[in-house]
């Protein structure tokens, strides 16, 4: 009975194993590639022959007229900053109106904003492009951080969710004792959902910092230095690029995933709270 | 639907009651809309109403009516160049930007709509306030009525900034689409130097016709098909593929689950642009994995055993259609996994324990509290974000055109609308409006109402369906 126990945890575990390794293949490979001394795209052999830091050597401190990097990252790091902090504020904002105060079309305007998040962003991305060269704003980061940003009030549902859980005999007893409902929202509601807090920050950092498509119709520049990371790393896999650039690329990938990567250790045990925290409401 | 308009047939009769019913100082707010408050001492107020009225009037003469006037036919005078050998410049005659037409007459529209839903709230509000003198009521000061903004009123402060981002970002360019559905605006009608205008329901007609020599009908019944299929595996794989790992990983005999967690989640960490591309240049002709299959020989048995054509020394992963919708889907659960796996483990500590115990003492296998308990209540939980993700998938640009981007279609009936076999219904209007010499914004905006069709009935369903007997304040 024993070692049919013991024999049956190692198979899991060795499944286990499998999996993981399954998953991380690409994730090793870009690793390694980026660790390589070869600069295109290796075929015959899955660890290169001679290792190197070269590619993030040239990444950061030999910019050509191609890959920019270190202008990409900071573009990128800036509309991230900016776009972290103006949406997660508005999705706060409008999660507690909706969730936390009653008035006249509310639920009018709660099943508006549903219908207008189904319309496809990549359609009204055309016409967003077209608006912002009417207020002169395309090419231009401010123009991306307010493409980005302006229209995060309608990713409010996860976070009314969870507004909706807390309860409101709290908030009663604030306005018992005089609390206005500015300070209700700053000193009560804002305290007691920071994993939700924390989820809409990784998110709204994300959406930006992954985004590929609206870089790509906003900004039409050919200089590199105007780029984000994404177009950036998207353009050196270009057919005439890819042979001198893709380990380049590579440790781009890596680079761009390391903000990442530190929000979701420093973040992993709020967000999945945060996000069963509004979800278990359905 | 009933009290719907009801209620708009209350609000028309409310403002006929406030002019009807108004003395002197309310039926001037008419004309200038801070008399009202001016008969009320309500100075600031008054001020504020009229000078947004002369701006409304100024910004509608000045600007939007030049353009709304244009409307009816999105312009008629063609850009033309003029050049004077003698001063050697170019002379541009004052030529008509339909776009400009089109998109500005929207903007004018949206305010002079905004502006009506305020001119009549603004009189009932005068009208309450007569009412409220002649009962002798206090009559709030502008600070009090600042006061109230943070308070009784807040949702205002709250939502004014998001509402006007929507605006903009979303309200306005949605609109603008959809007009150009019913236009010819593509690149032989490119403003500035060319004018486009309406053609009625043409575009439609062209979306669902099936003759030879448009490919419109026949991509568009197809691609509509693979997206469904699409969003269905898609969905599916990866949900269940989340919870059957996540529940692996949490199982009591597996020992340092953070750590397995851990490495799964690293894949959502480096962002889908990255990988994608990654493995996609992977799966290429000339790829690394192509190149370890023929060297184990299985290029050679899928040969054999005919599944691969003789002529092919590799095998078509992501280029030939069949090949690469298995690896799509495929690739797709390689993304979607970790992020379910996330999400489900944090649902499935939640399970309430007890329910657990009292099955297993009933003798319930480990398959059937699966199947009868833990999938239930994960339904339960999930099911709404089921929809989301759904409808997420029908929209998912990045996994197809990032992974499918070297793809070339061989089927001329596809690439006559511009179109391949792997394409989505946003990839491919994404396609038509970029990587074509044709640009057609109108086809483009027909298949991205179609798509908006789709989503909003699904939605429209299922949330029905939730919110029926209203559970939002459950918890609370």
């Amino acid at each position: 009975m024993k070692v049919k126990k013991t024999i049956k945890q190692i198979i899991r575990h060795l499944v286990l194993a499998a999996l993981a390794l399954f998953w991380l293949i690409p994730i090793i490979w870009l690793f390694v590639t980026a660790l390589g001394a070869e600069k295109g795209i290796n075929t015959n052999h899955f660890f290169p022959e001679k290792w190197s830091l070269d590619n993030f050597a040239q990444l950061f401190f030999r910019p050509d007229t191609v890959a920019n990097f270190p202008a990409w990252f900071k573009n990128s790091f800036i509309i991230g900053c900016a776009c972290c902090v103006i949406s997660s504020v508005f999705v706060l904002m409008v999660a507690y109106a909706f969730s936390c105060m009653r008035f006249k079309g509310r639920k009018a305007l709660m099943n508006f904003s549903i219908i207008i998040g189904m319309f496809p962003g990549v359609l009204s991305m055309l016409a967003i492009y077209f608006v912002m060269k009417l207020l002169g704003l395309n090419d231009s980061l401010i123009g991306l951080i307010v493409v980005y940003s302006a229209g995060s009030g309608l990713g409010y549902l996860i976070c009314k969710g969870f507004f909706d859980t807390i309860p409101v005999s709290l908030r009663e007893a604030a306005k018992i004792e005089g609390a206005s409902e500015l300070t209700t929202f700053v000193r009560i509601v804002i305290p007691l959902s920071k994993p939700m807090i924390v989820y809409t920050v990784i998110n709204s950092f994300m959406a930006p910092w992954m985004d590929f498509v609206m870089a790509r119709i906003m900004i039409n520049s050919k200089e590199p230095a105007n780029w984000t990371v994404s177009i950036g790393l998207y353009n050196i896999l270009q057919r005439t690029l890819i042979g001198d650039y893709f380990a380049v690329f590579c440790a781009g990938g890596l680079i761009v995933a390391v903000p990442l990567s530190i929000l979701f250790v420093i973040m992993q045990k709020f967000y999945v709270e945060g996000i069963t925290g509004g979800a278990v409401k359905g | 639907m009933k009290k719907f308009f009801k209620g708009i047939g209350q609000y028309f009769a409310n403002f006929g009651t406030a002019v009807a019913k108004g003395d002197l100082w309310t039926r001037l707010s008419l004309v200038i809309m801070g008399m009202g408050y001016f008969g009320r001492k309500q100075i600031v107020k008054g001020i504020l109403m009229t000078l947004i009225e002369i701006g409304f009037f100024m910004f509608t003469f000045q600007f939007s009516l030049t353009y709304l006037a244009k409307l009816g036919t999105l312009g008629t005078v063609q850009r033309e160049e003029v050049f004077d050998p003698l001063t050697l410049t170019k002379t541009v005659n004052d030529y008509d930007n339909s776009l400009l037409i089109l998109l500005c007459s929207i903007i004018g529209i949206l305010f002079i709509v905004a502006f009506i839903l305020l001119y009549i709230s603004n009189m009932k509000t005068v009208y309450r306030l007569q009412q409220m003198k002649e009962e002798g009521k206090h009559i709030n000061t502008f600070r009090e009525d600042c006061r109230q903004m943070i308070n009784n009123k807040f949702y205002i402060t709250l939502l004014t900034l998001p509402s006007l981002g929507v605006i903009i970002i979303n309200v306005i360019p949605i609109l603008f689409m959809v007009c150009v559905a019913f236009t010819n605006y593509d690149a032989a009608h490119m403003p500035p130097s060319n004018l486009f205008t309406w053609v009625g329901l043409k575009n439609w007609g062209t979306l669902f016709s099936f003759n030879r020599n448009s490919g419109f009908g026949y991509a568009f019944i197809r691609i509509l098909g693979w997206t469904l299929v699409w969003a269905a595996f898609a969905t599916f794989t990866t949900y269940i593929g989340g919870i059957l790992l996540a529940k692996f990983i949490n199982n009591n005999n597996t020992k340092c689950k953070k750590l397995w967690r851990s490495l799964f989640v690293v894949t959502i960490a480096i962002p889908q642009f990255v990988t994608l591309l990654l493995v996609s240049k992977m799966f290429g002709t000339y790829g690394i994995v192509n190149g370890f299959c023929s060297r184990i020989g299985l290029t050679s048995f899928l040969k054999d055993i005919g599944l691969l054509s003789g002529s092919l020394n590799y095998i078509p992963f992501l280029s030939k259609p069949g090949w690469a919708h298995v690896m799509v889907i495929l690739i797709n659960i390689w993304i979607g996994v970790p992020y379910q796996m996330l999400i489900a483990t944090g649902i499935l500590m939640n399970i309430p324990n007890d329910q657990l115990e009292s099955a297993r003492i009933d003798g319930a296998t480990n398959f059937q509290i699966f199947w009868k308990i833990t999938m239930p209540y994960m339904l339960f939980v999930t099911g709404p974000s089921l929809i989301t993700s759904f409808i997420g998938n029908i929209n998912n640009f990045n996994v197809i055109f990032l992974l499918t981007g070297d793809y070339v279609t061989t089927n001329p009936m596809y690439a006559m609308a511009n179109a391949s076999e792997t394409d989505l219904l946003i990839t491919w209007l994404f396609k038509i409006t970029t990587n074509s010499t044709t640009k057609q914004y109108y086809m483009a905006s027909v298949i991205g109402i179609v798509v908006f069709v789709i989503c909003a009935g699904l939605t429209l369903v299922t949330f029905s369906r939730m919110t029926k007997g209203d559970r939002e304040e459950v918890y609370q």
